[in-house]
């Protein structure tokens, strides 16, 4: 009577919308029972200046990682002895302000009990957040760190996929010297800022270090808005090569406003803002020639035994998921990954003891290059390609091996 | 020579200042309203040049009053339906309620653009005029003659027209224009609408001079105030004198110090300047 009652009152054709609606649903859980069998999952913390004025950077890396978490997860997870585990990479957004990035790191460890944690953005804020992750003893991979001070500070679960800075300006200085014999006086303008004066510091020693006279060393506050002044002033010590750092946006403004003080000099090099393709965009003919360096190029080719297999297939993958050509910030965040996954699995644990002496004695072959650690965390294995705009794009002239054209002068 | 370059570079420089400051600087001397949001609303007039520029190929200078009046329209409703409502209260309510609307507006900027740096890049760029060592860079000479003739065009019209000495008397007495039958209100939006006009004007002119990112907007906010209280409020030839004035200190600046150092010592001379002249170089009584 009961059953009699239901279904008149349901009507048929809403009885068989009921019915499929139940398949559907027991279909549905029987195939996501299947694919996660067995799943436990893998925290990853990720603070990231998501927004203000390092967001570029920020969603960058975070392209970076999703990348990697993505692959990983398609093919089944991380294995580590019986168990599979699932990654999911937290993110916290500290609004490019620093003593936040610290802020969220220990919320990251202590409220989301993330296992692993992957640094902020740059040396600086790298620096902050690295004691804490510490102090937690959790294994951090640093994605965009170079500068020394970083490393100096005697942690044990802290590693950085960026050599230290000298490896940019040396390779290049030998270059210019010998194809441009005629360069001789080196001015260099830089941002007064961690990274950017850290590397301006290495250039200045990497100059005299080769022989070159160093003609002027000027410094700029951030957030300058005109650099006319210092670029007359720049002009009338008749340099031969001219090394701006910075980031996007200043270097942008200082290769225009080069131009309207009439600085013309065969060897413009900038520092880090010509591996991105803005710059390229943003600046037209401006940019032909002008040189840089940085610790990944999609040229590069290597095969690799992580999730990706080699720098075609992950340049190809990044393609098409994102629609654009991966720079090295974002392959470094995929290599952050790369590199702690394979920690884990050498490990056979997720004991944050035990990854971090697999990190220690990683040796290992990645899409981004082969993967070694120095004793102070910093990667010593890695030899970063010099590169030029040539033609709009940015092609690599060093290393030798994989170089797609030759230094040429700017003018 | 030397000092010759660095005096035109800090001119022209000092023009493009000017231009960022002069709509702030009305605002903030008819409305008492420190107005954060100035800096978007350049940002925003950039945008507009970028846009036409790509879309359609049209040169920056001539989507100015396009800009202009798009500015004006989203300053005239921003005040008539939101800050008119806070606008007798003291500062610190009007500048609390602009901060809440910058981090809105700015925020919906970065969402729909991306914080990514971009610039027009012109087929046939300006150039330059040499004459002898002398270098002068025609699109930022180009700038400041219209940012100084927009400025001027304000300032007669503030001046002359029936429109102008009503914005200029509720300035004098809120009370005494309401009683006079000025529509104090209607005026008000006018005014914040001519400041986001000015500022749309301003941005669609440096989009081929600056990179263009919501992320700027504050490096503009921050030149705007400096050069407003070193001008003086209150008065709209103060933004031209103020911009003039810091641009060719900041210029010196890094000449004889370092360009480090440039701003540091364009704030000494601002805070000199607030000591010894509170009204500011062109401000008059009253205002500061």
């Amino acid at each position: 009577m009961e059953d009699y009652r239901v279904e008149h009152r349901m009507g048929l054709k809403t009885r068989r919308i009921v019915q499929a609606a139940l398949i559907c649903a027991v279909a549905s859980v029987g195939m996501s029972a299947g694919a996660v069998a067995a799943d436990k999952t893998l925290k990853f913390g990720a603070p990231l200046p998501l927004t203000g004025p390092l967001s570029p950077e920020g969603l960058k890396q975070k392209e970076g990682y999703d990348l990697w978490a993505e692959q990983v997860n398609k093919a089944g997870g991380i294995k580590v002895g019986g168990d599979s585990y699932k990654i999911e990479v937290v993110y916290a957004d500290y609004q490019s302000n620093t003593p936040r990035a610290v802020q969220l790191a220990e919320k990251l460890i202590t409220a989301d009990k993330v296992n692993f944690l992957f640094s902020p953005f740059g040396s600086g804020a790298t620096k902050a957040a690295s004691a804490v992750s510490e102090k937690y003893g959790i294994p951090t991979i640093a994605a965009t760190a170079s500068s020394k001070a970083v490393y100096d500070q005697g942690y044990k679960y802290l590693f950085g996929t960026f050599t230290p800075n000298s490896t940019l300006t040396t390779p290049l200085t030998k270059l210019v010297k010998e194809k441009l014999p005629a360069v001789k006086r080196v001015a260099i303008l830089a941002r007064n800022d961690l990274f950017p004066l850290a590397i301006a510091n290495v250039m200045d020693g990497s100059a005299k270090g080769s022989g070159l006279e160093v003609v002027a060393f000027e410094k700029y506050a951030i957030g300058t808005l005109d650099h006319a002044s210092t670029l007359t002033k720049l002009r009338a010590t008749k340099p031969d090569w001219v090394f701006a750092t910075g980031y996007t946006n200043d270097l942008i403004l200082i290769r225009e406003q080069m131009r309207n003080a009439g600085l013309k000099v065969p060897v413009v090099t900038m520092i880090a803002g010509p591996a991105y393709k803005e710059y390229a965009e943003s600046l037209g003919k401006q940019a032909e020639n002008v040189t840089s360096a940085a610790w990944w190029h999609p040229a590069v080719r290597y095969s690799g035994e992580d999730v990706f297999g080699s720098t075609e297939k992950y340049n190809a993958l990044f393609e098409a998921k994102y629609n654009k050509v991966p720079d090295y910030v974002q392959a470094s965040a995929s290599a952050s990954g790369v590199i702690l996954q394979l920690a884990i699995q050498k490990a056979g644990s997720v004991d944050p003891k035990k990854v971090r002496d697999a990190l220690a004695a990683l040796d290992a072959k990645t899409f981004y290059g082969p993967v070694k650690f120095g004793s102070d965390g910093q990667i010593t294995s890695l030899d970063p390609p010099v590169f030029q705009i040539q033609g709009g794009k940015p092609v690599v002239i060093l290393p030798a091996d994989i170089k797609q054209a030759d230094l040429k002068p700017v003018s | 020579m030397l000092y010759l370059q660095i005096l035109v570079n800090g001119l022209l420089l000092g023009g493009l200042y000017a231009c960022i400051a002069s709509g702030f600087s009305l605002v903030w001397g008819v409305l008492n309203v420190i107005n954060i949001l100035h800096g978007s609303f350049i940002v925003i007039g950039s945008y507009v040049g970028l846009l036409a520029h790509q879309q359609f190929g049209i040169n920056p200078f001539l989507t100015v009053p396009v800009a202009g009046l798009l500015l004006y329209g989203f300053g005239y409703l921003l005040q008539r339906g939101v800050i008119n409502r806070a606008v007798g209260q003291p500062v610190l309510v009007t500048l609390t309620l602009t901060f809440g609307l910058e981090l809105l507006v700015n925020n919906m900027l970065i969402a729909g653009f991306t914080a990514d740096y971009k610039k027009v890049v012109l087929e046939n760029p300006f150039g330059q005029i040499e004459l002898g060592a002398l270098f002068v860079p025609v699109d930022r000479l180009l700038s400041m003659v219209l940012a100084l003739l927009l400025t001027g065009i304000l300032y007669w019209m503030l001046r002359g027209s029936k429109l102008g000495r009503a914005i200029v008397a509720v300035r004098m007495d809120r009370e005494a224009a309401a009683l006079m039958g000025v529509k104090v209100n209607s005026i008000y939006a006018v005014t914040f609408g001519l400041g986001a006009l000015m500022a749309g004007a301003a941005g669609s002119m440096m989009s081929m001079i600056y990179p263009i990112s919501p992320i700027i907007s504050t490096a503009y906010l921050g030149k705007a105030f400096v050069i407003c209280v070193m001008g003086g409020l209150g008065s709209v030839p103060g933004a031209i004198v103020g911009g003039l004035a810091l641009g060719v200190i900041e210029s010196f600046g890094s000449l004889f110090f370092s360009a480090e150092l440039a701003t540091t010592f364009s704030f000494v001379l601002l805070i000199l300047l607030l000591i010894f002249r509170p009204t500011g170089l062109m401000g008059r009584r009253g205002y500061e």
